[in-house]
């Protein structure tokens, strides 16, 4: 009953949270609304048109004065990024961290993360990461996580087991983590990752997008979305969370090596069937991952929801040119590809074991 | 347990915010006294109290030109909070020259502080406890201010931040246990005590 108050005031009032209300009611917010600027509202030009702009102004703006992240989510005015590596601190939250040799026992207190050295939570156990440059980091129970580079540019983390949630206001491409079957590139968000012991992971975006990368095979997570990643095929089909429990089931088998020919066309039929407009994010990773006998059954699924942009051509698409493909992707408005391909030629050779 | 406290509705949420990305400003001030309370709780648990107000009105200046940039409407309130949470680590990189107060300071020093001046007893206390609280992990220090200073209840806190109300109910019952165990070990003066 005591929860009952503190969750929702019902029940019977506990005394010590009431007298910290009204010893603290004092502080509530109680200003009226301010004043604000007109802001009119751009009606004529397209949807992703004004976005690119806003990108292209905030970049010029941010070699005057700030660092600015473009994200497909929002944008967030920051002071330019200092050069000085990021300093990883870990502050236990619940139960004992265990960082190198030694654990954190004490809630709240707090240490500084070494390269290399492995954090641990066990069953009862969480923790928090900070980075002031960077972002934080909240450590679920039974997680193994290390940082494997921490400099200017580039933070990079190993995820062995474990769920990690994850909140990024460094540039796009700053902040990565490993995991057994993927490597997940941080393009300005908030996502949740999770690694079981066979290596296998799930990602889900909150906010912004995430890049996902084994070797060739790339997956975009945007806002709302998941996307599965295992240790023999790397990141799987993007998917919508609202999808049906059905649709990501047929996903499942196509991710998956080993179904009969059979089960994979009854499985692709399935999805097209099921897609819907916003599922244009999975049909279009579709597109490079089917045999090219069924590509042109994603292709015009895919142009009924989005229809191709202009310098997009079917024949193009049909033979995975690399150009349109990422037109076509930043058609869609989900985060524009050009962040990603920038990013992408800068990183250091992914090891991830397979 | 609905996701959805009495009175919130996503679906008018998302309506506010389309029409105030259409200039009405009316829309835009309502937004504004639907969230207000929740950007001046997180910044509560982040900044000197004495810059909280300030930088709520930034963040919602900051909101209104981005809203152009929010793909999805229904997660207004998670998308503020994020900008909210980033104005906050803005603040203090643009202020390390600066003294931070409290976070560097005990309790017990900051509310020593706040007697200096024309506050009274009861600021006294209120700051005392904002300091405790502050001491505590940021997962639990959020939804505490929240609940306790801004009296949204669990599913608000849930609804608007756009959190999952298990991971509210989690942090603010466990952040509620560590903040008895502090205060149980402070001795109480007769001006803090009720």
């Amino acid at each position: 009953m005591r929860d009952d108050y503190l969750w929702d005031a019902s029940g019977e009032p506990d005394p010590e949270i009431q007298r910290l209300e009204n010893a603290l009611r004092s502080l509530r917010h109680n200003g009226p609304a301010p004043e604000f600027p007109v802001i009119a509202a751009d009606k004529h030009q397209p949807r992703q048109v004004r976005w690119l702009h806003g990108w292209f102004a905030r970049v010029a703006v941010a070699a005057a004065c700030a660092a600015v992240a473009v994200i497909g989510g929002f944008l967030v005015l920051r002071p330019k990024l200092q050069v000085a590596p990021s300093e990883w601190t870990v502050t236990n939250v619940d139960g004992g961290t265990r960082l190198g040799s030694s654990t954190i026992s004490i809630a709240g207190r707090a240490k500084n993360l070494g390269i290399g050295q492995l954090l641990e939570t066990d069953s009862r156990s969480r923790a928090s990461i900070r980075a002031e440059a960077t972002g934080e980091i909240q450590v679920e129970p039974q997680t193994r996580l290390r940082v494997l580079s921490s400099k200017s540019g580039l933070n990079r983390f190993q995820l062995e087991r474990g769920a990690i949630n994850v909140r990024i206001w460094a540039e796009p491409g700053e902040f990565v983590v490993d995991t057994p079957s993927a490597v997940a590139v941080d393009l300005g968000c908030v996502y949740t990752l999770q690694v079981n012991d066979a290596g296998d992971g799930l990602l889900r975006t909150s906010m912004g997008w995430v890049g996902f990368k084994l070797g060739d095979r790339e997956s975009f997570i945007p806002a709302g979305a998941a996307c599965a990643t295992r240790k023999k095929t790397g990141p799987g089909t993007p998917y919508f969370e609202d999808t049906a429990q059905s649709f990501r089931d047929f996903l499942t088998v196509l991710d998956v090596q080993g179904s009969n020919a059979k089960e994979y066309s009854a499985a692709l039929q399935a999805v097209l069937e099921e897609a819907r407009p916003q599922d244009a994010l999975t049909l279009w990773h579709l597109l490079p991952r089917v045999p090219e006998s069924d590509r042109e059954r994603v292709y015009d699924r895919l142009a009924q929801f989005a229809p191709p942009p202009a310098g997009v051509t079917r024949q193009g698409i049909l033979h995975l040119d690399r150009q349109m493909l990422d037109l076509w992707w930043n058609a869609l408005d989900l985060g524009d590809i050009s962040l990603w391909r920038h990013w992408e030629r800068s990183w250091p050779q992914n090891d991830v074991q397979n | 347990m609905s996701r959805e406290p009495a009175g919130y509705d996503e679906g008018d949420n998302a309506r506010l915010v389309e029409a105030a990305r259409q200039g009405d400003r009316a829309a835009f001030g309502q937004l504004y006294d639907d969230y207000a309370r929740m950007v001046h709780g997180i910044l509560l648990a982040r900044v000197p109290l004495s810059e909280v107000d300030d930088l709520v009105h930034d963040v919602f200046l900051l909101a209104l030109r981005q809203l152009h940039t929010l793909r999805d409407p229904t997660r207004f309130g998670g998308w503020l909070a994020a900008i909210t949470r980033n104005r906050a680590s803005d603040f203090h990189r643009r202020s390390i020259d600066e003294v931070e107060l409290p976070d560097s300071l005990s309790a017990e020093q900051v509310a020593a502080g706040a007697t200096s001046g024309t506050h009274s007893a009861s600021d006294d206390e209120a700051i005392f406890l904002l300091a405790v609280v502050r001491e505590l992990p940021e997962t639990y220090r959020e939804p505490l201010l929240l609940r306790l200073v801004e009296g949204m209840t669990g599913p608000e806190i849930a609804a608007r931040t756009g959190l999952t109300p298990g991971s509210v109910r989690v942090n603010l019952h466990r952040g509620m246990n560590q903040l008895r165990e502090k205060l149980a070990s402070r001795p109480r003066s007769s001006g803090r005590s009720k």
